[in-house]
C-alpha cells in the first residue's frame, strides 16, 4: 500500500542552507493559503487534544473496555452519543479512546521507519557501490514481501502487542524512506555546495548530516504525513486479517473488525470507527499534499 | 546501459537466497508446528510423528534449508505441506488471477486519477482543486475492506446488479477492482496534478497559448503529453505492487488470488508454499522495478548520468 | 474542458452500468435444465448395477452451489485430515459402514456384520458394487484400504491387528480386543474404500476412484470445486442434482449476501449476527438443530497457578455461561455441566457442577491459597467467537480479582503451545458426535497429544478403558457417567456451551441430511424447481 512515488526525486532540488530558515517560513506562508490542509492541521490537533483528554475523562477499565451485555447495540442515543457496541460498550468512548491507539501506532511506526529508512537510504545514496548494493537488495527484498507476512512473522514469534505491531509496520515505512533518501542524497551529492563542504575538510559524517540531509527533508517530511495515514490503515487491516492489536483494546481497525458482522442491522458500529479512520487519514494526506505544494520550489515566484 | 541492465538482473540472485533463507527460516522460527497443524484434533502421538517424518520436519534446520535449496536450483519449488501440489504450478494457477484483478485495479485507478488529476491541476488552489483532491483521497483513506463491504453491500444487496463473490465473468471483477483501484487512484491523481503543474508553468505552454491555440489542444496536446512520464512510472509501480495481490480485496470478495494463497499457506505454516511464492513475487517484482529504473535512467539523463559514472 | 469530462466520465459510468446489467442477468439465477436431468436420467437407468424406476426424478435446478468457509485442499483421503475435504469426500467415496445423522450406524457397502467372537468381525459385502471407473469393488479393495490405512497411522483403526480376506465378497477384522467403539470408528470418511487396482495402475491421484454417486468434474483451487453425476453408481439410491459445487467464501458477510443475492443455494455457518436479515429473507430458510461442537475454557493443570483444583473451581463458578451463549451466540446455544458432547450416548448433565456464582467463587479462591498477582494470560485463537468469549470471561474473572491478559494467536501456534504445555489458561472446542472414547482418551487421557489440559489422573484412565471395553450395557454406562462426575470434579475445564448447527438455505432446497457436527451429506440434495 505504502507506494513511494518516484516522481518526488525529481521535485527534491537543492536549496542552499543559508536560506533555509527563510524557506520554511515561506513555506509556511504557503500552507496556510491551503484550505484543504489547514482544516486538516486542524482536525489532527484536534485529534492529538482528544486522545490525551480521553485519558482523563474515561476510565479505562470501566468505560472503555468494561462489558455490559444488558445495553448491548444500542441504536445511537443520548445516553450512548455513538451507541453500544455487541458487548454493550459505549462506542463514544472507545472510539476517542482509540485515537491513542490510532496516533500511537501510526506516529510511533512512521518514527522508527522513517529513522531507520532515512539512515539506511542516506548511506547507499552516499556511498553507492557495494552499500548502496547490500542495503537496496535488502530493500528489495522487503519490499516483495507482503506487510502482512512480515507482521504475522513478527507476531508469531514475539506474541501480539501493541510494541509488536508498531515493529511489524516500521519495516513497510522504512523501505520507503530508504527509497526515497537514497534517491535525495543521490541527486544532492553532485551539487557545488556539497562539493564545497568537501573541499573545506569537513568529516564525511558532518557533511550527511549538516549539508545533505536537511536539503532532502521535504520529500521526506511529505511522505511521513503521508505514511501515518498508511500505517493506520494497514493497522487496520492486520485486525481484518485477526492478527491485529488483541481485544478488548479500542483500536479502531479492530472494533471496525469485530463490528463488520453487525454492519447490516446496526451500521453504525462499522461506521464510526470507519469514518474516524477515515478522516484521520484524510486529514493527514490532505495536510501531506499541502505540505508537498508548499516546499515544493517550483511553486515558488 | 546493456551492462547496467544484465548486472541488476544478476544482482536478483543474491536477493533470491537472502529471501529464501530469511523467509524459510522465518517459516521455522514462528510458533506453530507444521505437522500438528496438519494432523486431525484427535491425532495420536505416531500419526503427528509420521506427518513429521514424511515432511522431512526431524531434519536440522540447515539440512531442511539445503534441500530446499539443492531443489530450487533444479526449478524445483517443492511441494505443498497440505496439499501436496506442485508450488510453482499452484502459483501459477494464481497468477492470472491476481494480474487480472491488479490489471483492472490500475485501470480504475487510471480512469479515476488522470481525468482528476488534470481538472485539479488547472484549477489549482481553488475550491475546484480542494474538493477534486478530497475525492481523490477518499479510497486511500478508507480501510480496504471497509471500502469492499460497503461496495457490496450497496451493488449486491440492495441493488442486485453485481455479484458479490468469487471470480465468475466480467461482473464479479467490478466490484474488487473498484475496491483495489480506488485506494490506488490517490496517488496517480497526485502525480499527475503536480506534473500537470509543472507542465503548465513550461514556456512551450505559453508559447502554444500564445499562438492562439484552444486551451482544451493545449492542455492535452502539448500539457499531457509532456507529463506522462512520472505518471506512466507511478502506474508502473502501482501495477509491481498488485503482484503480490491484495489479501483484503481477496478475502472480502471471495477472490483466488496470490495474496489470499500466502495468507492461508501461513496460517497453516506450509514452508514450501510460503517460501516459493515469495520468491516467485519477488522476482517478479524485481523485474518490472528493474523494468521502471530502466525506463526511469532513459527518460531522466541525471539519473543515466550517474549510472554510467559508477560503470567507469 | 468540461464538457469533454463529462463526456468522460458518463462514458465511464456507461460502462459499468452495462457490465452490471450483464453481470446480473448472468450472475443471477441460473436457468433450468430439464434436458440435463433427462439425460442423467437416462444414464442412471443405463447401468445395470440396480434395476430401479428411475422416472422419479424431480424437477430441479441443474447445479447445486454450496457456499462454504473454507477450500478443500487435499482430497487424498488417508492423507488428509480435514472436516472440508471429508465432507466432500462423501460424495465421491463410501465406508463400509455409514454414520446417520440420527447418530445410529447402517451397513452401507456391506450388508451386515457378525462378531465370531470379541476379536473376530465378519462382514459380506454387497454383489455388484463398482467404482467409479467400472471395476468392481471387492473385499480385496478393503484389505488393501485398510492396511494402507494402519502404514498411514490413521487413529481410527487402532487396535486392528489384521484384515483378511475370506472370499471376494467377505472380509473379517481381526482386533486386539473387544472395543464398544470400533465399528462407528469404520464410518470415518478416510476409511472409505479405495480402488486397488487404480493404485496399481500407477495412475495420478488414484484415490479420486471410489464408489459414491458422484465423482469430481474439476478443482479450480480457492474458487470452487465441482462434481458431477458417477454414470457407474451401483447404489439404487442415486443423486439428484447433476452437478453439486462447493465454493469457498470465508467472510461471512459476504456469504450470507451471496445466499440472498442468488449466487448460491446454501450458506454454511452463517454469523449469528446476520441470521435477523436471513430469516427475514422470504428466498431464504434458516435451519437449526442442536449441534454438537462443545467450546470451553481448559486450563493447563500441570502449569501454575491452574495445579490448583481450588482455584480451578473458583473460576468455574465465576462464569456466567448463559450470559455469553446470549450475548455471544444470541441465545443459539445451550450451556451445560459436564464434559461430554451432548447427544454423545452416556451424555451425562445432572451432577452439581458449578452454577454462576461469585460469592462462591470468591469463597474457594480465599480456600485456594492463591493470592491474585500480575496478569494471567489467556491463549485463544483468531478464529470464530473466541475473542468476544475472551473478553467476556475476561471481565467475568475481574469481579473475582484475577487479572487477565489476552493472547491471540493463529490455529498453528494454539495447538502447538497448548501440546507442548506451556499455556495457561485456553479457549478450545472438541467436535465429536459418534464416539465418548474420542472425547474421554484425547483430551483426558495420560499422555494423549490433544490432553492439552496435560491432566493425568489413574482413575480417569481407568474408567476410560473400562467404558471402551465394558461389554454389559448397563455396566458401562455406570462407568461412563461416573467418569463425567469424576472429571467435572476435578475441574479441568470449564464446559461453556454447545453451538448450535445453523445453515441458511435456498428455500427450494431438499434432499438434505444435516448433522450437528457439521459433517452433512449432500449426496440427495436438490433445488427443486
Amino acid at each position: 500500500m505504502s507506494t513511494v512515488t518516484k516522481s518526488t526525486v525529481t521535485t527534491a532540488k537543492p536549496v542552499a542552507k543559508m536560506k533555509s530558515r527563510s524557506q520554511g517560513q515561506e513555506a509556511w506562508r504557503r500552507l496556510k493559503k491551503n484550505k484543504g490542509a489547514m482544516l486538516g492541521l486542524a482536525f489532527l490537533i484536534l485529534l492529538v487534544i482528544v486522545a490525551i483528554a480521553s485519558g482523563y475523562i474515561f476510565d479505562y477499565e470501566t468505560d472503555v473496555i468494561g462489558i455490559n451485555p444488558a445495553e448491548k447495540l444500542q441504536k445511537p442515543s443520548a445516553q450512548h452519543w455513538f451507541g453500544t457496541d455487541n458487548l454493550g460498550r459505549d462506542i463514544f468512548a472507545r472510539v476517542l479512546y482509540g485515537s491513542r491507539y490510532s496516533l500511537i501506532i501510526g506516529v510511533g511506526s512512521v518514527f522508527i521507519g522513517l529513522v531507520i529508512g532515512v539512515l539506511c537510504g542516506a548511506l547507499a545514496g552516499y556511498y553507492g557501490g557495494m552499500v548502496d548494493q547490500v542495503v537496496m537488495r535488502i530493500n528489495d527484498m522487503l519490499y516483495a514481501v507482503p506487510n502482512i507476512m512480515i507482521a504475522v512473522v513478527i507476531v508469531s514469534l514475539f506474541g501480539t502487542s501493541t510494541f509488536n505491531l508498531l515493529l511489524s509496520l516500521c519495516v513497510t515505512v522504512a523501505t520507503a524512506f530508504t527509497r526515497i533518501a537514497r534517491a535525495s542524497v543521490m541527486t544532492i551529492r553532485q551539487q557545488e555546495f556539497v562539493e564545497a563542504a568537501y573541499a573545506m575538510g569537513l568529516p564525511t559524517w558532518k557533511v550527511i548530516f549538516k549539508h545533505i540531509l536537511p536539503n532532502c527533508l521535504s520529500p521526506i517530511i511529505v511522505q511521513a504525513t503521508l505514511s501515518i495515514g498508511t500505517t493506520i490503515i494497514n493497522a487496520s487491516s492486520l485486525s481484518f486479517l485477526g492478527i491485529g492489536i488483541p481485544s478488548p483494546a479500542p483500536e479502531w481497525g479492530a472494533m471496525l473488525s469485530e463490528g463488520r458482522n453487525f454492519i447490516r442491522n446496526s451500521g453504525y458500529i462499522c461506521v464510526i470507527p470507519g469514518l474516524a479512520i477515515m478522516f484521520t487519514v484524510l486529514a493527514l494526506n490532505l495536510l501531506g499534499d499541502g505540505v508537498r505544494d508548499a516546499l515544493d520550489p517550483k511553486l515558488k515566484k | 546501459m546493456g551492462r547496467y541492465l544484465l548486472k541488476r538482473l544478476l544482482l536478483m540472485i543474491p536477493v533470491v537466497l537472502i529471501t529464501s533463507l530469511v523467509i524459510f527460516g522465518a517459516m521455522n522460527l514462528t510458533g506453530g508446528d507444521p505437522a500438528l497443524a496438519l494432523a486431525p484434533d484427535n491425532a495420536t502421538e505416531a500419526q503427528v510423528e509420521m506427518i513429521r517424518e514424511e515432511l522431512g520436519l526431524n531434519d536440522p534446520f540447515i539440512v531442511r534449508y539445503l534441500k530446499y535449496m539443492g531443489g530450487m536450483l533444479k526449478g524445483d519449488l517443492g511441494t505443498s505441506y497440505v496439499t501436496n501440489k506442485d508450488v510453482f504450478k499452484t502459483y501459477m494457477q494464481r497468477l492470472p488471477n491476481t494480474l487480472e484483478l491488479g490489471c483492472a485495479s490500475v485501470f480504475v485507478a487510471v480512469l479515476i486519477a488522470i481525468p482528476l488529476g488534470i481538472y485539479t491541476a488547472i484549477n489549482q488552489n481553488t475550491w475546484k482543486d480542494n474538493v477534486g483532491m478530497v475525492f481523490a483521497l477518499f479510497g486511500v483513506s478508507m480501510p480496504n475492506f471497509w471500502l469492499g463491504l460497503m461496495l457490496v453491500l450497496l451493488f449486491s444487496l440492495k441493488l442486485h446488479w453485481l455479484p458479490s463473490s468469487g471470480r465468475n465473468g466480467l461482473a464479479s471483477l467490478i466490484l474488487p477492482a473498484l475496491t483495489v483501484g480506488m485506494g490506488l487512484a490517490a496517488l496517480i491523481t497526485r502525480t499527475t496534478r503536480s506534473s500537470m503543474l509543472d507542465v503548465l508553468r513550461q514556456d512551450y505552454m505559453r508559447t502554444a497559448r500564445a499562438k492562439g491555440a484552444d486551451e482544451r489542444r493545449v492542455i492535452f496536446r502539448h500539457g499531457l503529453k509532456n507529463a506522462l512520464i512520472p505518471i506512466i512510472t507511478v502506474i508502473g509501480m502501482q501495477l509491481s505492487n498488485v503482484l503480490t495481490g491484495s489479501v483484503l480485496a481477496e478475502t472480502v470478495f471471495a477472490w483466488p488470488g496470490v495474496g489470499r494463497l500466502i495468507f492461508d499457506s501461513i496460517s497453516k505454516r506450509d514452508t514450501p508454499m510460503v517460501t516459493g511464492c515469495i520468491i516467485l513475487s519477488c522476482v517478479l517484482m524485481s523485474l518490472v522495478n528493474v523494468l521502471v529504473d530502466v525506463l526511469y535512467a532513459f527518460f531522466d539523463p541525471r539519473i543515466k548520468a550517474q549510472y554510467v559514472r559508477r560503470e567507469r | 474542458m468540461k464538457k469533454k469530462l463529462a463526456l468522460l466520465l458518463s462514458v465511464v459510468m456507461l460502462l459499468s452500468m452495462l457490465t452490471a446489467c450483464g453481470g446480473s442477468s448472468s450472475g443471477g439465477k441460473t436457468a433450468t435444465s430439464e434436458a440435463g436431468s433427462q439425460s442423467s436420467a437416462a444414464a442412471g437407468s443405463a447401468t445395470e448395477a440396480q434395476p430401479t424406476d428411475d422416472s422419479g426424478i424431480p424437477p430441479h435446478k441443474e447445479e447445486l452451489i454450496i457456499g462454504t468457509t473454507a477450500d478443500i485442499n487435499n482430497l487424498n483421503l488417508q492423507k488428509q485430515q480435514d472436516a472440508v475435504n471429508n465432507i466432500v469426500l462423501k460424495l465421491t467415496h463410501e465406508t463400509l459402514i455409514f454414520f446417520t445423522n440420527e447418530g445410529t450406524i447402517e451397513p452401507r457397502l456391506c450388508t451386515g456384520w457378525e462378531y465370531l467372537d470379541d476379536t473376530h468381525i465378519r462382514f459380506k459385502l454387497h454383489d455388484g458394487i463398482t467404482f467409479s471407473d467400472g471395476s468392481p469393488l471387492t473385499a480385496e479393495d478393503v484389505k488393501f484400504t485398510y492396511d494402507m490405512g494402519l502404514e498411514n497411522g490413521l487413529s481410527m483403526l487402532n487396535g486392528l491387528v489384521e484384515t483378511k480376506v475370506i472370499d471376494p465378497l467377505t472380509v473379517e477384522l481381526v482386533i486386539e480386543s473387544y472395543s464398544n467403539e470400533f465399528l462407528i470408528s469404520l464410518s470415518s470418511v478416510p476409511l472409505s474404500i479405495q480402488s486397488k487396482k487404480a493404485y496399481e495402475s500407477g495412475m495420478d491421484e488414484p484415490y479420486l476412484i471410489g464408489s459414491g454417486p458422484y465423482k469430481l468434474d474439476k478443482w479450480e483451487p480457492d474458487e470452487y470445486v465441482t462434481f458431477v453425476k458417477n454414470e457407474n453408481y451401483w447404489g439404487d439410491k442415486k443423486g439428484v442434482s447433476d452437478r453439486i459445487t462447493f465454493r469457498p467464501i470465508k467472510e461471512a458477510s459476504t456469504r450470507a449476501i451471496a445466499l440472498q443475492n442468488g449466487e448460491i443455494d446454501v450458506c454454511i455457518d452463517p454469523s449469528i449476527d446476520n441470521l435477523p436479515d436471513l430469516e427475514a429473507d422470504e428466498n431464504v430458510t434458516v435451519f437449526q438443530r442442536p449441534g454438537t461442537r462443545l467450546f470451553y475454557l481448559g486450563f493447563n493443570v500441570q502449569q501454575a497457578p491452574w495445579d490448583n483444583l481450588k482455584l480451578r473451581q473458583a473460576v468455574a463458578h465465576a462464569i456466567d455461561r448463559q450470559a455469553i451463549v446470549d450475548t455471544v451466540l444470541a441465545g443459539k446455544g445451550k450451556t451445560q455441566t459436564t464434559i461430554l458432547n451432548r447427544g454423545l450416548w452416556s451424555f451425562y448433565d445432572e451432577m452439581e457442577g458449578y452454577p454462576y456464582d461469585v460469592e462462591k467463587a470468591k469463597a474457594l479462591l480465599a480456600e485456594s491459597g492463591y493470592t491474585p498477582s500480575g496478569k494471567l494470560p489467556i491463549l485463544i485463537s483468531n478464529e470464530s467467537d473466541y475473542s468476544q468469549v475472551a473478553q467476556m470471561i475476561q471481565a467475568m474473572l475481574k469481579e473475582i480479582g484475577l487479572d487477565i491478559e489476552i493472547q491471540v494467536v493463529e490455529p498453528a501456534t494454539l495447538k502447538t503451545e497448548c501440546n507442548k504445555g506451556t499455556q495457561g489458561l485456553f479457549l478450545w472446542r472438541w467436535n465429536e458426535d459418534s464416539k465418548v472414547d474420542f472425547v474421554y482418551r484425547d483430551l483426558y487421557y495420560t499422555g494423549s497429544p490433544s490432553n492439552y489440559h496435560h491432566f493425568s489422573d489413574p482413575r480417569a484412565d481407568e474408567l476410560t478403558d473400562l467404558v471402551l471395553t465394558e461389554k454389559d450395557p448397563e455396566k458401562r454406562l455406570q462407568y461412563s457417567q461416573e467418569l463425567q462426575t469424576y472429571l467435572v470434579e476435578q475441574c479441568p475445564q470449564v464446559p461453556l456451551y454447545i453451538k448450535d448447527l445453523v445453515i441458511a438455505y435456498n428455500k427450494n432446497l431438499q434432499g438434505t441430511y444435516l448433522y450437528g457436527g457439521g459433517n452433512h451429506d449432500w449426496r440427495f440434495a436438490y433445488v427443486a424447481q
